[in-house]
């Protein structure tokens, strides 16, 4: 994967463009909630301009000739605090203009065209400026700050610089600023004020180069005609020149003295003025934005695939570490002070395993934030009105973890607001409040992150499920067989759908069966809840960390297998007698009144155990998802920490799911473990 | 090698502007992300040149630029704007700026700019 | 218009190219292309067993820290098994990605073989093993029944598999 061909600086480009999007957003979203627009103004502003800016630098001229009408829009909202504004009709427009860059940027990054045209957004933009100046002339509401107080600042910085010299000889010069320098207007203005430091009785033409950009033209094609008396040497004055930034060329001569001149009407000069008219100078810089905590927090980007290998390579160095500690070699010595070391060197691995993981721990911030903008857009457009609850935002996960989380949480949300919450009138006539509450509630529990998705609408139809499960042959048992729970997850099987019509949201039954699939290729688990009438509140169990587990190894034969601590519940010896079978060879065992399957690994996996007798062998209950299945093994080795390695690529191409093994793993002797898989041995 | 302090509220235009600066022999040695840290980095770095956003959060180039300039008379500091900030861009130069460049800028501009001012 | 990179690669290709690793398995010496070898291990060690693949793959077997999967090339013909003793070398070949090792009885050498000495097969002979018989190579009075890796792994058909899913 070598992007050495890429422009270095477009990966940058697009993580601040995008990072900016999303702040915007936020800031955009939560003003709207709070109905006060002011406070964000300032930040969009900036941000747009800002985007501007590095559009421009990229050459991304689409991005940067939407982003610069969106400036213009707030730069004047900026300016006159207090007018009345549409607040949804300017956050759509502003959305959409984030949307059009959003989309461009991810042309880019895929290192496509894109073919989009902002033209129409551009215009739309700014015709809502135009509207809003057409109406602020009507009211005449009144620039922000008062020219007095910008005329005040101009007299004081100008009286910091020194007097003006006197006296000498007068000259005169003629300066052509080189092409595409840009702003001659200002850069003429610079070279009048450095020259004030030298020169005295300054005149120049064009004269109105402080206010306007009228001159612009004027000084490119005739260029900047300055006349000054001073008392420096004209080689002096010909290098002030030359050291000007911009300057192409220029004449400097002798000219005579003031009362001297006419040079009739085109080059007639007015004397400068004292400054520029005050009115014209754009709003106090001393306008703060209020610092927003991400800006002053101390933080470093880094690119994931340096992450990526930093935990590759604490993971190899547990096993290794294992693998030093309990090599063979050293079994039967006595090394006291080896071990002393030995248990030090473990715990600094497992010190920096942590480290290392926490390192690439992301808050849900930021998708919960997705959920906000998801949500207001979407209940907008299916007429219902609902609020959102963030909880636990601040919850973190495994970045790898936080990808795969995003699309089933989005659909989840829309599942809940199509279908689960019902309209306004429905939610009336139920006796329930119009607006419907959904809650999105993320916490740490138990060594895994927990996602509830709550909402409190029709809830789930269980005969209706039901009913359509039998419809598409997904199940042959009728309610009395199914527990609730059963039902309620039919909905994750694939072809699932009891919306009778598609919407444009969901409804296609496609939706929920991925949800499951992403969840559970993480390690995690969605449970279901529901009270009809009342609502549905979905729970998804994700693991914090993927690739390395607490296991429990055992004996089988002369294989072995680690089996995720988390998954067993208990481990002892039953007798025969305790066994139960049933007409059809099924194995069981009773524990506290209830009966468990019984499975003899060694059958499965036909390998030759040493304990065939139940009774020699060593029984482990296990448990997924709320259901149990007993494994008989010949022994327990161990609990310990080992990192889950895949199956090799051509085990996979010849069985792509082997029952019960989901991947293997290297145990401190060196020698190979394989990973069970609980949930699939529970399917057997 | 003259040393130069880069100020932009953007990572991508400080780390564009560092990229330009270095590639043409200038050293940086540090980048404030808005003008409270451009002036305690000033302080600190005593840079030959600092190149200036004006657009920043919780202070923007001109009031550094200000603060710079009036505690040391000698400092050179290169306003970098976009187009349209004609007024501005004076307002910096009255504050003490020495120059400017406009945004997007060519490489040769942002060197030339540097080279004579110093 | 090949890069001063795709250039080496292809010299280093050709230089490889008639250079065979070849093999004893029961009384038949076979060969394979030296540039899909990446190592060649002495004796055999414990190899976990993994359920429910062909019975040619024994299992896997860890190689400083990777882990690798082996089949058994007598199994691979159809023969029967044979005895591993301490000449059984493993082999282990990496094409497309793909990393295996070959059990095999012993090792012999590295052999150049001209392209001239090289035949194809000839057609209609009896032998389950024949369509992984790429070339015939004659060395001296010596036939070298040389193999097709890509067959023997199989990797034709995944590829093939592959661009149906």
């Amino acid at each position: 994967m070598s992007d050495s061909k890429r422009e270095p600086m477009l990966d940058m480009f697009i993580f601040e463009t995008l990072n900016q999007l999303e702040h915007l957003e936020q800031s955009l979203i939560s003003s709207e909630k709070s109905s006060n627009l002011d406070a964000s103004i300032n930040e969009i502003f900036r941000i747009m301009h800002t985007i501007k800016g590095s559009a421009a630098m990229m050459l991304f001229d689409n991005i940067a000739s939407l982003a610069h009408a969106a400036e213009d829009l707030f730069h004047y909202l900026r300016e006159h605090p207090g007018i009345g504004i549409d607040h949804p009709a300017l956050t759509d427009l502003v959305l959409e203009c984030v949307d059009f860059i959003k989309n461009e940027v991810a042309f880019i990054d895929s290192e496509e065209e894109s073919g989009s045209n902002p033209q129409s957004l551009i215009e739309k933009t700014s015709d809502y400026l135009a509207a809003l100046k057409g109406r602020q002339s009507e009211e005449q509401a009144p620039p922000a700050t008062s020219p007095e107080s910008e005329k005040a600042l101009f007299y004081i910085s100008s009286s910091e610089r020194g007097p003006q010299p006197e006296g000498g000889p007068r000259y005169e010069a003629v300066i052509h600023f080189s092409e595409s320098c840009q702003m001659e207007n200002v850069r003429a203005f610079l070279i009048v004020h450095n020259l004030k430091e030298i020169a005295g009785n300054i005149k120049f033409y064009p004269d109105d180069i402080a206010d306007s950009d009228a001159s612009i033209e004027l000084i490119r094609s005739e260029g900047f005609y300055i006349s000054f008396n001073s008392p420096h040497s004209q080689e002096y004055l010909d290098s002030f020149f030359q050291r000007s930034a911009c300057v192409d060329h220029f004449q400097l001569s002798p000219a005579p003295p003031e009362s001297e001149i006419d040079r009739g009407s085109p080059r007639g000069c007015r004397p400068e003025r004292p400054g520029p008219a005050a009115a014209t100078i754009p709003p106090a810089p001393e306008r703060f934005d209020s610092p927003s905590p991400s800006i002053h927090q101390s933080m470093i980007n880094v690119s994931v695939s340096k992450l990526d290998r930093l935990m590759d390579l604490v993971a190899e160095l547990v096993i290794v570490q294992a693998m030093v500690t309990q090599n063979p070699e050293l079994e039967g010595l006595n090394l006291d002070n080896f071990y002393k070391e030995a248990r030090q060197l473990k715990k600094i691995t497992n010190d920096l395993q942590d480290t290392a993981m926490a390192l690439r721990m992301v808050s849900l911030a930021n998708t919960f934030q997705k959920m906000n903008r998801l949500v207001r857009d979407m209940s907008h457009k299916i007429q219902k009105k609902v609020k959102l609850e963030l909880v636990g935002a601040d919850t973190e996960v495994d970045k790898n973890v936080i990808e795969q989380i995003s699309d089933p949480l989005m659909h989840l949300v829309r599942n809940s607001l199509d279908h689960g919450l019902e309209t306004p009138e429905e939610r009336l006539t139920a006796g329930k409040s119009p607006e419907g509450h959904l809650s999105i509630e993320a916490k740490n529990f138990g060594g895994d992150v927990w996602i509830e998705v709550k909402d409190d609408g029709r809830g789930l139809d269980k005969y209706k499920i039901l009913a359509r499960a039998q419809e598409h042959g997904l199940t042959d048992k009728s309610e009395a067989e199914l527990s609730e729970k059963e039902i309620f997850s039919f909905i994750f099987l694939p072809g699932f759908s009891t919306r009778d019509g598609v919407t444009q949201f969901s409804g296609r039954g496609v939706g929920m069966d991925v949800v499951i699939r992403n969840i559970q290729a993480i390690g995690g688990s969605v449970l279901i809840d529901s009270i009809p009438g009342q609502g549905t509140t979905i729970s998804l169990k994700i693991p914090l960390t993927l690739a390395i587990i607490d296991g429990m190894t055992i004996q089988v034969g002369r294989n072995r297998y680690t089996i995720p601590i988390n998954s067993i519940r208990e481990a002892f010896q039953i007798t025969e007698d305790e066994l139960v079978c049933d007409p059809d060879g099924h194995e069981m065992i009773f524990i506290r009144g209830k009966c468990h399957p019984l499975l003899r690994l060694y059958q499965l996996y036909h390998v030759h155990p040493a304990a065939r007798n139940i009774n020699d062998g060593i029984v482990l209950q296990l448990e997924h998802n709320g259901e149990t299945i007993c494994l008989l093994a010949d022994s327990l080795l161990g609990e310990q920490q080992v990192v889950i390695k895949p199956l090799p690529n051509y085990i996979k191409l010849q069985n792509s799911n082997i029952k019960g093994i989901s991947g293997c793993t290297l145990l401190g002797d060196g020698s190979i473990s394989l990973i069970l898989d609980v949930s699939s041995l529970l399917k057997l | 090698m003259k040393t130069i302090l880069v100020v932009d509220d953007a990572i991508f235009m400080r780390k564009t502007i560092r990229l330009i600066l270095e590639k043409n022999g200038y050293e940086v040695v540090g980048e404030a992300s808005n003008g409270r840290e451009a002036i305690s980095m000033y302080e600190k770095l005593q840079p030959d040149i600092v190149t200036m956003d004006l657009t920043m959060p919780d202070m923007d180039g001109i009031s550094a630029t200000r603060a710079i300039h009036s505690s040391n008379p000698d400092s050179n500091v290169v306003i970098v704007s976009a187009m349209g900030q004609d007024s501005c861009v004076r307002e910096a130069i009255m504050a003490g700026a020495r120059a400017f460049i406009v945004k997007p800028f060519q490489e040769s501009f942002i060197v030339e700019t540097l080279r004579k001012i110093s | 218009m090949r890069s001063a990179q795709e250039d080496i690669f292809a010299a280093e290709e050709d230089t490889q190219k008639g250079k065979f690793l070849t093999f004893m398995m029961g009384k038949a010496e076979y060969g394979i292309e030296i540039r899909y070898v990446t190592e060649i291990i002495g004796g055999i060690q414990s190899i976990t067993e993994v359920p429910e693949v062909p019975i040619y793959i024994k299992g896997i077997i860890n190689l400083r820290g990777k882990i690798i999967p082996v089949m058994d090339i007598n199994l691979r013909f159809n023969k029967e098994a044979r005895q591993y003793n301490d000449r059984t070398c493993i082999i282990v070949v990496d094409i497309n990605d793909l990393s295996v090792g070959l059990i095999v009885d012993n090792v012999t050498e590295v052999l150049n073989i001209n392209d001239e000495e090289i035949v194809d097969p000839p057609d209609g002979r009896a032998g389950f093993h024949q369509k992984y018989i790429h070339k015939i190579g004659k060395v001296g009075d010596a036939v070298k029944l040389l193999l097709d890796c890509e067959k023997l792994l199989g990797s034709e058909e995944y590829t093939r598999l592959s661009e149906i899913a």
